[in-house]
Parts: C-alpha cells; structure tokens; sequence
C-alpha cells in the first residue's frame, strides 16, 4: 500500500503540473521516473512508443510506467494521479464557464499558451531524440515519418511502417 | 441538455476505442456536436478552449467536463472512465507482453519498438510543425516560445518553475489584445 500511495504521489504531481497539453510533462516525468529508478531511459522511451498504439490519451503511457514501478496497483495508481487532477478541474469548470469565458485574464492566459506550449513541444521532442534515437538510419526515418505526417498521411499507417522497417533493418 | 449517464458512457466508450492518433478533441466534437447535438459548435468550442488551461491531457479534461455538463458528476465519471478504459486496458496488455517478451536488446519486439519510437517521434515533430506556422505569430511568441525551450529541454528546469517563470510574463504579453 505504501508503494501505490508513493506511486500515486509522484503521478498526482506530474498530473498538477501538467499544463500546456497532454505530453508537455514528458520530459519531466521522464527525470523523475528515471531517477526514481522505475524505469531505464530505454524502457521510457519504448513505453513513450507503445503509448501512440492505443486510443484514448497519448498519456496512457503511464500505465506502462505504474505497472513497471509497483504492478497492477502501480498501474492504477499511475492512472489515478496523472488523469485525477485535470479531469476534476473541468468538472469544476461546468460551474464557472461562462465567467472563465468573459474574464480577460483567462482569455489572455489561453493565448499566451499557445506559444508556451510550442516551447514545451519543442522540449518533448529534444527529450525523445535524446533517449530513443541512437543511430542516423533511426534521425532518418523520423525525418520521413514526419514528412509522411505533415502531408497528410494516416498516424497508424505510419507508426506501423516505422515497425516493420525497424524489424527488417535491425541495428539501423 | 440532460443525458443519463449509461447513455453518455456507451457513447464516450465508443470514442476511446476509436479515437488513435491522439486527435482526440476532433473525436469528441463528431460525438457531442455532429451525431448527437448536445451541444452547439460555440459551446463546444468554448468548452475545448477552458480546458486547456487546465493541467492533464485536453482529451480527458474535455471528456470530464462534457460528461459533467450533460449528466452531473456520475456523467462525468462515465465519460472519463469511457475515453480512457478501452486505452488502458489494451496499454496493459502491450505493457505485459513488453515485460515478459521484449526486454531483451535485439530481439525483433526491441528493432520493431526502435522503428515506432522513430515514427513516434516524427508525428510529434510533424503535429508541433504545424502548429508553429499558427502557434509562433509574432515576435514576442517566438520569444516566450524560446524561453521555454531553453530552460526547460536545455537547462532542465523544473516545470513549475518554468511555468512560474513563463505564464505571467506571457498574460502580460497578452493582456492589451485580451479586451
């Protein structure tokens, strides 16, 4: 119990913390759960990878971490924390849209996320090329993934080409 | 608008299993405003914009708000149980068969994980390239944008820190267009 409740903790922190989209704490939760010794850089980033298979999220993620970290109750006391703090909040919010939606500071705060959350994004990234990338045939096909996506290309489609080729250029 | 909650969570289920890709608010807005007409396009819209102030991944933020809209707080726990279970449930599965099978570097589960995480990867960096031709406007965006970036992907600032750093600098930024 003492470890789902320290699991939870960390979770419900990263969750509070998580403003500016769903993956602007990645780099974040990736210190933390690395120095916590909950999962090795590797495990992290193929966790990240797993992540963009299922619906729902892209946070899902740390259910791979929580089970990892301390099982099945790991699992869901990673759920809890990291998806509790925001969803209570937009519970709360039903009462106060229509104030939230006047007020000036609320629509100043939402435009300066916008580019608050490109410098988050921006960090993701660096954060991802460091701990999932170790080769040039790996910056390559990232470079094509992007370009398939930008242009329109479906994400599943992609994501299973990018297996396939790892699978048929081991090491690469 | 009032809908009981097995309804609402029957139909956010449906959504959790079909929304990949990450492209979860364009899921909700087909359920809510397109086949059901809970809601207007405004309210909807409007709905989307508040809950991205708040901390969490917009998608389950968005669920929880809509779910408590349409049905109290028992809609509210439907729909986030319904955008996040079919997820999860299959997120355990992979996670299982990674633990018990893939660990090993170099074999063919590990060189298929590499290829995702590479693809994984290109779709961040594609997904925040289009929103930089709309997201970086103007001079000082780009400059709020960059110090966020250094201090948190380069210096390694925590967080809140760069969020405490960041976030009033950014309303006072916005504050004069904000009438």
């Amino acid at each position: 119990m003492r470890e789902e409740l320290e699991i939870f903790l960390t979770f419900f922190r990263l969750g509070l913390i998580s403003f500016g989209g769903g993956m602007a704490n990645l780099p974040e939760m990736a210190r933390v759960l690395t120095a916590r010794g909950w999962v090795t850089p590797r495990e992290f980033a193929d966790g990240f990878a797993l992540g963009q298979f299922v619906p729902g999220p892209n946070m899902l993620a740390v259910v791979f971490y929580g089970l990892k970290a301390g099982g099945l109750g790991g699992t869901l006391a990673a759920l809890l924390g990291m998806f509790l703090p925001g969803a209570t909040g937009a519970a709360l919010l039903v009462h106060v849209r229509e104030w939230m939606a006047r007020a000036r500071w609320s629509r100043a705060l939402r435009r300066a996320l916008v580019p608050i959350g490109m410098g988050l994004s921006f960090s993701v990234l660096l954060t991802l090329i460091q701990m999932g990338l170790d080769s040039l045939g790996s910056l390559l096909l990232v470079g094509l993934s992007a370009f398939l996506i930008y242009r329109g290309k479906g994400i599943l489609p992609v994501l299973l080409a990018g297996a396939v080729l790892g699978l048929l250029l081991p090491g690469v | 608008m009032r809908v009981p909650w097995p309804k609402l969570l029957g139909a956010f289920l449906y959504v959790g299993f079909t929304a990949f890709g990450g492209g979860g608010t364009a899921h909700l807005y087909q359920l809510v405003v397109v086949r059901r007409g809970w809601l207007s396009e405004r309210e909807f819209l409007e709905a989307a914009a508040l809950c991205r102030i708040l901390p969490g991944p917009v998608f389950a933020n968005l669920a929880a708000h809509l779910g408590t809209r349409l049905g109290g707080i028992p809609g509210g726990v439907a729909a986030l149980i319904g955008v996040l279970f079919p997820g999860a449930s299959l997120m355990l599965a992979l996670s299982l068969a990674y633990f018990h099978l893939g660990t090993q570097p170099g074999s063919s589960a590990a060189e298929a994980l590499r290829g995702i995480m590479a693809s994984a990867i290109g779709l961040i960096l594609a997904t925040t390239l289009h929103q930089a031709r709309i997201g970086l406007d103007s001079p000082k965006a780009v400059a709020l944008a960059l110090w966020v970036f250094v201090t948190y992907g380069l210096f390694h600032w925590p967080l809140p820190m760069v969020l405490l750093s960041a976030v009033p600098v950014g309303v006072a930024f916005y504050w004069r267009e904000s009438r």
